[in-house]
């Protein structure tokens, strides 16, 4: 019980943490130019991570990650 | 009036100044948005005529007012080829039933054992609304559908993304559920039976089921101008039948390590040596975390992620994946690629069982369980065209290296070439146009 709640205060703090550092970083709403290219996206190209996610989906034992763990295929 | 048209048009001026020299085209507000589509041609071949798969798919986007967003997605894979059964290679030849339990197929001596009949079309849709709820809310949600000859799978999922500090934070949360139904040929055998001879399908199921649960929670922040991160965490749990109904593995001797003969039924033909379908837990649990990162650095884009995966089968991986795209001029570009992956192997990983011992609850000899590491090298060039469409090829080349650990190999089994590697090639041609 005790660990339960120094656990949780520990996560708590780690997350409060993480805020206010979070808070001081970032750009003002002018300074975007870069980050809206297109080639800048998480997913620049969203069919070929789609593709490659397929084929690795049903060579190797793990998936998803980046977003759901894929399937919807007989070949794995 | 005058004045306010004045600070208006100056800073339109400004503002295209800042954005750079080029003129920009008014929106004509009763224009309205037209669909974008990506499409691609892939194909994917292993050596040694294993798996070839032809796919054509094809995404298209339509915006709406207010950021509103359709997405619907095709695809449309053709498979043909061979893959490894998981039955051990061994200086004689072996004789298989067909999954279709209506014929049987040979392996020469010495070559690992992969069953041709393999020959599937696969088509697979998909549809995503996403729109604004609220100022700082974004919510999506999506439908999948996908059909094989064997296989069906359905989908829905749902996504809820707030931002945070002036949209420097973003933090995402999303449910995916999945019900996917096995119609194997010959149908589903029961886990650790016996291959049995043409026309025996008394171990085999009717149709069988799985149900998946996906919830991934992700942060992304912006770091500064040029950098931006993301990480994530994913939770992924499965129920129900998780066999390849496909997969083998051999009983073979404590001693030699060789599969063991089964005698053969009079008038009818069969397996030459013992073989049991693969049993695998029916139920497991996945987590891993993500992270990747975007640096933009004089006109050059570096896309780094690593992956760490962990699930109660005992399997850990980690993926490495590097992008560089390098513009040539305005018009193209040339984006280099790296992928490392590498994991153990499953606790139930077996490529042969020894006879006359106790069985296991569960055993696997399938390739894709077993540890290995895999490199992906390739390389796309992208070059746009006058009216603004892209066309993009890329060409990679993946190999998968595996081994079997001494202690899950019997008898002589440790001279031979048990795991099948795997060599591939992944070539991709697309077009994106609508823009």
């Amino acid at each position: 019980m005790k660990q339960t709640v120094i656990l949780r205060s520990l996560i708590l703090a780690s997350i409060a943490t993480l805020a206010s550092g979070c808070s001081s970083l970032g750009v003002e709403p002018w300074e975007r130019d870069v980050l809206a290219k297109a080639e800048m996206q998480l997913i620049a190209d969203p069919l070929e991570v789609a593709i490659d996610e397929h084929i690795y989906f049903s060579k190797e034992a793990s998936s998803g990650g980046r977003g759901f763990g894929g399937g919807g295929c007989g070949c794995n | 009036m005058t004045d306010s048209r004045t600070i208006a048009s100056t800073l339109a001026a400004a503002t295209c100044a800042l954005l750079g020299s080029t003129v920009i085209a008014p929106v004509n507000a009763a224009e309205e948005p037209v669909w974008e589509f990506d499409t691609a041609l892939l194909y994917y071949g292993e050596s040694d005529d294993r798996v070839q798969d032809l796919s054509l798919n094809v995404l298209a986007v339509r915006n709406f007012v207010d950021d509103h967003v359709l997405t619907l997605g095709l695809g449309v894979d053709t498979l043909t080829g061979a893959t490894p059964i998981g039955a051990m290679p061994f200086d004689g030849p072996q004789t298989f039933t067909s999954p279709s339990g209506l014929q049987v197929r040979s392996t020469p001596a010495a070559e690992i054992p992969l069953d041709d009949s393999f020959l599937d079309t696969r088509v697979a849709l998909s549809a995503n609304w996403r729109q604004p709820w609220g100022r700082l809310y974004t919510v999506s949600g999506g439908v999948t559908a996908s059909k094989e000859y064997d296989y069906l799978h359905l989908g829905a999922n749902l996504k809820l993304a707030r931002d945070f500090n002036n949209r420097n934070t973003t933090v995402a949360l999303r449910l995916a559920i999945a019900s996917d139904e096995l119609d194997p040929v010959g149908g589903a055998p029961v886990p650790l039976t016996a291959m049995g001879d043409i026309n025996d399908l008394s171990n085999r199921l009717s149709s069988e089921s799985k149900d998946i649960v996906d919830i991934v929670f992700g942060v992304t922040q912006i770091i500064n101008r040029n950098l931006l991160v993301q990480v994530n965490y994913s939770f992924s749990s499965a129920d129900g039948y998780l066999n390849d109904p496909y997969k083998i593995v051999s009983i073979v001797d404590p001693l030699s390590g060789d599969p063991v003969p089964r005698p053969a039924t009079p008038g009818l033909d069969g397996p030459s040596h013992q073989y049991l379908f693969e049993s695998r837990p029916d139920e497991r649990t996945k987590h891993s975390i993500f992270t990747q990162a975007k640096y933009f650095s004089a006109g050059r884009v570096l896309d780094l992620s690593y992956r760490y995966m962990s699930d109660d089968w005992d399997i850990d991986s980690h993926t490495v994946d590097v992008r560089y795209r390098w513009p040539l001029d305005g018009r193209q570009y040339v984006e280099p690629h790296i992928r490392y992956y590498t994991q153990s192997h499953a606790d139930f990983y077996r490529p042969s069982l020894a006879a006359n011992t106790l069985l296991p609850a569960y055993a696997s000899a399938d390739y894709r369980l077993g540890e290995f590491d895999a490199v992906t090298v390739g390389l796309k060039y992208g070059w746009k065209t006058e009216s603004g469409n892209e066309w993009s090829a890329r060409l990679e080349f993946y190999r998968a290296d595996g081994s079997v650990p001494g202690k899950l190999l019997v008898g002589n089994q440790a001279g031979r070439e048990i795991y099948p590697d795997l060599d591939a090639i992944i070539a991709q041609f697309s077009y994106r146009f609508g823009k």
